[in-house]
C-alpha cells in the first residue's frame, strides 16, 4: 500500500476496516481526483474538504448499515449498543432534557456567532477574485481620516497608474424614487461606467452602461435585485421602461443579480446598499476642480503580480507628483500635501467588526467548554450509578473498548440532539439578537445557516460529544470487574478519585467562567460610561426629521430657501411646537472638516485635523438645547447681505483663543496665504458632541445656512444643502408630532417623502449602539457561563454529600452543630472556586488586551470590573453552594448510620 | 430485468451502468465517464460511488473483472467492471423507458421531430 497524506488516510478511517482494505487505494486515488476536479472549478478548499467529510461519513455510515441488514456481527452491535443508549436515555428523560437543552444552548450560541462570522468575514465578496480589489483613497499627512478622490485626480491617476488593470469611481447618493405608492428616498451610486467591470460583476438582465452614457449624463439607470423585485414584481420586461429619480425620468437598462450587493463608501451612507446606479458623469467644472470636492470612492483592480504594498507605494509617489505638477500653486502654497493609499476591499468592508466578531467567537467556545464540562460532571455520576452494569458486561467478555464505545455512543446521540436543536437556537438567537443590530453590521444579508455553518455545528456536536464524553468513558472501562462487583451500591458510586476529577472539572468551570464574566464587566463598565457621557444637549422631546428637495422640481436656490421658511413657520404653528431649527448634519454625525486662519494675530492653523462644520438655519440651538456661553447664536438676522458671521464651540476657544474673548475676532476658511472672506465670531456654544458619543470633541463651528450662496444652495452635486434635517423641540410626546409634520410638507409639496424619522433620544442611542450590542452579548455570555458554573458546583456538592452521607452522619451523631457542617460544605466548595479565580483572573487579564479597541475610557485591565467580577462569582457560588451544605445539615445521623 | 434491479433503476445506477456497457471501465473511469458525459450535473463523489458499485456487484448488474492488458489506469491494480446479461436488460429497460418520456415531450412538439 503506498502512504497516503494524512487528510486521505484521516476520511479512510470512516469507512469499514474491510471496505478500507479492499478499496483503500481505489478510494484515495478517486478522492485525489475530486480535490483536482473541484479546484478546476474553482472551488474553495474547506468546502471541498467538507465534501468529501460528508461523502465518506455518509457512506460509511450506509456501508455499514448494508452489511447490518445482511448479517455483519460488527454493525449489528453497534446498532445494539444506538438502541440500548436510545432506551437508556428515554428511561431517563429529565437526564436526557437537560444535556440537551444545555447542549443545544451552548452549540446554538455558537452556531449563531459563527453564521455571522462566516457571512461577514470568511465568506468573499461577492465579486470576480475580491482579492484583487482595492479601495483608493487621498489623505492629508497628520489628518485623521481619509477620503475620497477628486474628479481631476481620478483622471491623472487613471492616466499614470500601473498597478492597476482597471479603475473606476462610485459616489453615494440619495434619490426621491416617485412614481410609486408612496414617495420614499433609497440610497444609491453614482458609478463610473468601468464599476462593474472592474467587480467583475455582469447584470442579470441588460447591460452596464457604456462610456458614452457615463460622460454624456445620460439618465439611464441600473437597479439592484431588491428594488427590481419590490417597484417591478420582479418583472423581465423592465428595461426600457423608466423610473423616476428626483423627478427626473431614468431609463432602466439593467438589473443586477440577486446575490449582487454594492455597500456605500463614506459619509451618511457608509456601508448602506445602494439600491439603483445611474452614471457619475463629472461635470467640466468637477473635471477642473483641484484641490476641492474629494468625494468620489475609487475601487481598483490590481494587475497581476502586483500586492497591495507595491500599490501603495506607486499611489503615494503619483499623490505627489499629482500636487507638483498638476495642482494651481496657490494649492501648494496652502501647504494641500495630498497622500494617496491603496487598502484591499476586504479589509475596507469588514475590518472595524473582525476583531469584535472574533471575541465573540472566543468567547461562545468557551461557554461551549464550560457546557461541556457540566455534561461530563452529570455523566461521570451517570457512569458510577451504572459501575455495576459495566462490572458486568466486563465479566460477561466485553472489552474496555465496547464499554468506551457504549458510553460514547450515549454522549454521541446526546450532542447530535443538541446539534440539532442548536440550529433552531441559533436561528432564534440570529433573528432575536442580531437582527436589530444588523443595520450596523456590514455585509449583514449574507449572513444565513448554509452549508458551511451547518457543518461547523456538525463540527462543534462532534467535539462537544468527545469533550464530554471520554472521560466519562475511560472512567467506566477502568473498573476491575470483580472489584466493583463485590462492592455495594452505595460504595460503588465513585470515592476519592471521582471526587477529585469533579473538583478539576468544577475548578476549569470556574477559570472559564472569571475571563468571560471579567470580559463582560469591562464592556458592560465602558457602555455605562459612554451613555452617560453628556452629549452637550438635553435629549428630551427633540424630533427630528429630514427632507431634500429635487433639483428638478426646486431648480434655483430661491425656491428651496422659500420651502424650507414656510415650512418652519407651519411647523412652528403647530400646537406643542416650541422651537424649530434645521441643519445639514444630524448632531454625532457631523463629517465636513475645513481648514481655517485665524485673523490677526494670525497663527498658521496646520491643515491636519482641520475643524468640523455644519450649517444650520431657523431656531436651531433653541431646538437642540445648545448653550450660548458668550456672545449669541445665529438668528434670522443673519441673511446673504449682512455680514458673514460664524458661531464656535468652547473646545475651538480654549484651543485658538487661549485666555481671551473670541466674540469679534474673524476667522476665514483656508490657508494663510490664500483664504476665503472673513467671518466674524458672534458666539460661543457649549461643546456638543458631533462625531460620535464615543468621539473626542474636536474644534467646531456653525454657519447659518442663510449665508450659502445661491449657487452652492442650487447646483451643489451632492444634494447636502438641499438636505435639511429638522430639529423640532415640542412639549408634548415629541413622536406624536409627526403625523402632523408630515401633513405639513404634505401640504407643501405632496410628493416629498418624509424620512430620518428619530427623537434625539434615538440618535444618542444609536450612537451608543454597538457598544450596547457588545456589552449585551457578552454579558448575556457571562450570565449564561456564570449559571452553568453555579448548576456544575451545586451538583458536584451534591454528588459529594450524597457519598458522604455516613461520614456526615457520623459527624453529627458525635455532637458538630449542623452550623459547622453546613459551612465545611460550603468551604469545600469555595476552595474550588478560589482555585478557579486563581487560574482565572490571569487568564482574563491577558484576554482583556483583545477588548481594547471596543472600549470608551475604561482600561483593559481596570482594576475595578476585575473586583466586580470576582465578587459577583463568589457571591453566586456561595448560594449555590449554600443548597446542597444545607441539605447536608439535615441529614438525619441515625438514618445515615443504619445505611449499608 | 434483473429482480435485483429496482424500476426505475435510480439515476446514479443507470448512469454508472451506462459508462460500463460499451467498455470496462475502473471506479475513477466511470467517475469521469458520468461527469463528462452529464456536463457535470451528476458529480460521484468517491464514498457513493464505491457503497453503489458494491450493490451493483451483490445485485449482480455488474462483475468485477481483471484489469485488460494495457489498460489505462490512475494509479494502483484498480478492478475493473463489466455489465453482466441482467445489468444490460435492467440498462436497456430503463433507456427505453426514458425513451418514452422523449417520444411522449417529441409528440408534444417540445421537441423538434
Amino acid at each position: 500500500m503506498t502512504r497516503r497524506p494524512f487528510w486521505i488516510a484521516a476520511l479512510l478511517r470512516l469507512y469499514p476496516r474491510a471496505c478500507r482494505e479492499r478499496y483503500g487505494d481505489e478510494l484515495a486515488e478517486a478522492m485525489r481526483a475530486c480535490v483536482r476536479r473541484e479546484r478546476a472549478a474553482g472551488r474553495r478548499a474547506p468546502l471541498i474538504a467538507v465534501r468529501l467529510l460528508i461523502d465518506a461519513a455518509s457512506a460509511g455510515l450506509l456501508i455499514r448499515g448494508d452489511r447490518a441488514s445482511t448479517g455483519d456481527p460488527a454493525m449489528r452491535t453497534m446498532l445494539y449498543d444506538l438502541r440500548h443508549s436510545l432506551r437508556l436515555l428515554r428511561r431517563a428523560p429529565l437526564f436526557s432534557a437537560l444535556v440537551v437543552a444545555t447542549l443545544a444552548l451552548a452549540i446554538g450560541a455558537n452556531t449563531a456567532i459563527f453564521s455571522v462570522v462566516n457571512g461577514v468575514l470568511l465568506r468573499p465578496l461577492p465579486y470576480t477574485e475580491p482579492d484583487r480589489l482595492v479601495l483608493l483613497y487621498e489623505r492629508i499627512p497628520g489628518a485623521t481620516e481619509p477620503f475620497g478622490f477628486s474628479a481631476p485626480d481620478l483622471a491623472a491617476f487613471r492616466e499614470r497608474a500601473r498597478s492597476y488593470t482597471s479603475l473606476a469611481a462610485f459616489r453615494s447618493v440619495e434619490f426621491e424614487l416617485s412614481g410609486i405608492d408612496q414617495p420614499e428616498r433609497i440610497a444609491a451610486a453614482r458609478i463610473s461606467a468601468s464599476l462593474m467591470d472592474v467587480l467583475g460583476v455582469a447584470p442579470a438582465l441588460g447591460r452596464t452602461f457604456t462610456a458614452a452614457e457615463d460622460t454624456g449624463r445620460q439618465p439611464v439607470a441600473i437597479l439592484s435585485d431588491g428594488l427590481w423585485r419590490r417597484t417591478f414584481g420582479g418583472d423581465a420586461a423592465v428595461l426600457g421602461r423608466s423610473v423616476s429619480l428626483d423627478r427626473r425620468a431614468y431609463t432602466i437598462v439593467g438589473v443586477m443579480p440577486p446575490q449582487f450587493s454594492f455597500p456605500n463608501r463614506g459619509p451618511r451612507l457608509n456601508n448602506v446598499p445602494a439600491e439603483i446606479f445611474v452614471p457619475i458623469s463629472f461635470s467640466d467644472a468637477q473635471l477642473r476642480a483641484f484641490g476641492a470636492m474629494f468625494n468620489n470612492s475609487v475601487v481598483a483592480r490590481l494587475a497581476p503580480g502586483v500586492t497591495v504594498p507595491q500599490a501603495n507605494a506607486e499611489a503615494g509617489t503619483i499623490a505627489a507628483q499629482i500636487v507638483a505638477q498638476v495642482y494651481p500653486a496657490e494649492l501648494r502654497e496652502m501647504g494641500l500635501n495630498v497622500g494617496a493609499t491603496a487598502t484591499p476591499m476586504r479589509e475596507e468592508v469588514v475590518g472595524n467588526v473582525r476583531r469584535l466578531l472574533i471575541v465573540l467567537l472566543a468567547a461562545v467556545g468557551v461557554l461551549l467548554l464550560i457546557a461541556c464540562a457540566d455534561i461530563a460532571c452529570l455523566m461521570l455520576t451517570r457512569a458510577a450509578a451504572r459501575t455495576r452494569e459495566m462490572a458486568i458486561r466486563t465479566a460477561l467478555g466485553a472489552g474496555r473498548g465496547r464499554v468506551m464505545r457504549l458510553v460514547l455512543i450515549e454522549t454521541g446521540v446526546l450532542a447530535a440532539a443538541g446539534g440539532a436543536a442548536g440550529l433552531g437556537v441559533a436561528w432564534l438567537v440570529k433573528r432575536a439578537l442580531l437582527g436589530p443590530v444588523s443595520g450596523g453590521l456590514p455585509r449583514a444579508a449574507e449572513i444565513a445557516l448554509d452549508g458551511r455553518v451547518l457543518a461547523f455545528t456538525a463540527a462543534a456536536s462532534i467535539c462537544a460529544a468527545l469533550v464530554c464524553g471520554l472521560l466519562p468513558a475511560f472512567e467506566s472501562s477502568r473498573h476491575q470487574s470483580s472489584r466493583a462487583l463485590k462492592e455495594s451500591g452505595r460504595s460503588a458510586t465513585g470515592g476519592l478519585r471521582q471526587r477529585r476529577i469533579f473538583s478539576v472539572l468544577v475548578a476549569a468551570q470556574f477559570a472559564c467562567a472569571v475571563v468571560l464574566l471579567a470580559s463582560g464587566a469591562l464592556l458592560i463598565r465602558s457602555f455605562a460610561r459612554l451613555v452617560a457621557t453628556d452629549p452637550g444637549f438635553p435629549t428630551d422631546r427633540v424630533v427630528s426629521v429630514s427632507t431634500s428637495l429635487p433639483q428638478r422640481s426646486y431648480p434655483d436656490a430661491a425656491g428651496v430657501r422659500t420651502f424650507y421658511a414656510r415650512l418652519f413657520e407651519r411647523v412652528a404653528a403647530l400646537p406643542g411646537v416650541s422651537a424649530v431649527g434645521a441643519s445639514t448634519e444630524l448632531p454625532l454625525s457631523v463629517r465636513e472638516r475645513r481648514v481655517f486662519t485665524v485673523e490677526n494675530p494670525a497663527p498658521a492653523v496646520p491643515a491636519s485635523g482641520g475643524v468640523a462644520n455644519d450649517w444650520v438655519t431657523g431656531q436651531y440651538f433653541e431646538a437642540l438645547g445648545a448653550r450660548v456661553m458668550r456672545g449669541r447664536a445665529l438668528g434670522p438676522a443673519d441673511t446673504q447681505t449682512s455680514e458673514p458671521v460664524v458661531v464656535i464651540n468652547e473646545t475651538l476657544a480654549r484651543k485658538y483663543f487661549p485666555g481671551e474673548d473670541p466674540v469679534n475676532r474673524r476667522l476665514a476658511w483656508g490657508g494663510v496665504k490664500n483664504h476665503g472672506p472673513w467671518m466674524r465670531i458672534v458666539g460661543v456654544i457649549g461643546d456638543v458632541k458631533q462625531a460620535g458619543l464615543a468621539r473626542e470633541t474636536e474644534p467646531q463651528t456653525w454657519q447659518p445656512w442663510a449665508q450659502l450662496p445661491d449657487a452652492v444652495v442650487a447646483n451643489n452635486p451632492t444634494g447636502l444643502f438641499r438636505t435639511l434635517n429638522l430639529m423640532v423641540r415640542t412639549n408634548v410626546p415629541p413622536l406624536s408630532m409627526v403625523p402632523a409634520i408630515r401633513g405639513e410638507v404634505r401640504q407643501l409639496d405632496p410628493a416629498l417623502p418624509v424620512t430620518g424619522v428619530q427623537t434625539l433620544d434615538e440618535i444618542v442611542g444609536a450612537s451608543a449602539s454597538a457598544q450596547r450590542f457588545n456589552a449585551a452579548v457578552l454579558g448575556g455570555f457571562a450570565g449564561a457561563a456564570l449559571l452553568l458554573a453555579a448548576v456544575g458546583i451545586a451538583g458536584v456538592l451534591a454528588i459529594s454529600v450524597a457519598q458522604r452521607r455516613q461520614e456526615i452522619g457520623i459527624r453529627l451523631a458525635l455532637g458538630a452543630q449542623p452550623r459547622r457542617v453546613t459551612g465545611m460544605i460550603v468551604r469545600e466548595g469555595m476552595v474550588l472556586v478560589a482555585a478557579g479565580l486563581a487560574i482565572g483572573l490571569p487568564a482574563a487579564f491577558a484576554a482583556a488586551r483583545l477588548l481594547r479597541s471596543l472600549l470608551f475610557e475604561t482600561a483593559p485591565h481596570d482594576a475595578v470590573s476585575f473586583v466586580a467580577a470576582a465578587i459577583v462569582l463568589c457571591a453566586v457560588a456561595a448560594v449555590a453552594c449554600a443548597v446542597p451544605a444545607v441539605r447536608a445539615s439535615r441529614v438525619d445521623p441515625v438514618t445515615a448510620l443504619r445505611i449499608d | 430485468m434483473s429482480p435485483g434491479a429496482p424500476v426505475p433503476l435510480p439515476p446514479h445506477w443507470f448512469q454508472i451502468l451506462l459508462a460500463v456497457a460499451d467498455q470496462d471501465r475502473h471506479g475513477l473511469g466511470i467517475m469521469t465517464d458520468v461527469l463528462e458525459r452529464t456536463g457535470g450535473a451528476m458529480k460521484l463523489w468517491p464514498g457513493m460511488l464505491y457503497r453503489n458499485l458494491g450493490k451493483l456487484v451483490e445485485d449482480g448488474l455488474l462483475v468485477e473483472v481483471e484489469a485488460p492488458a494495457g489498460a489505462e489506469t490512475a494509479g494502483g491494480r484498480p478492478r475493473f467492471y463489466r455489465l453482466t446479461a441482467a445489468g444490460r436488460r435492467a440498462c436497456a429497460a430503463e433507456a427505453e423507458r426514458l425513451a418514452g418520456f422523449v417520444e411522449a415531450a417529441r409528440r408534444k412538439k417540445l421537441l423538434k421531430a
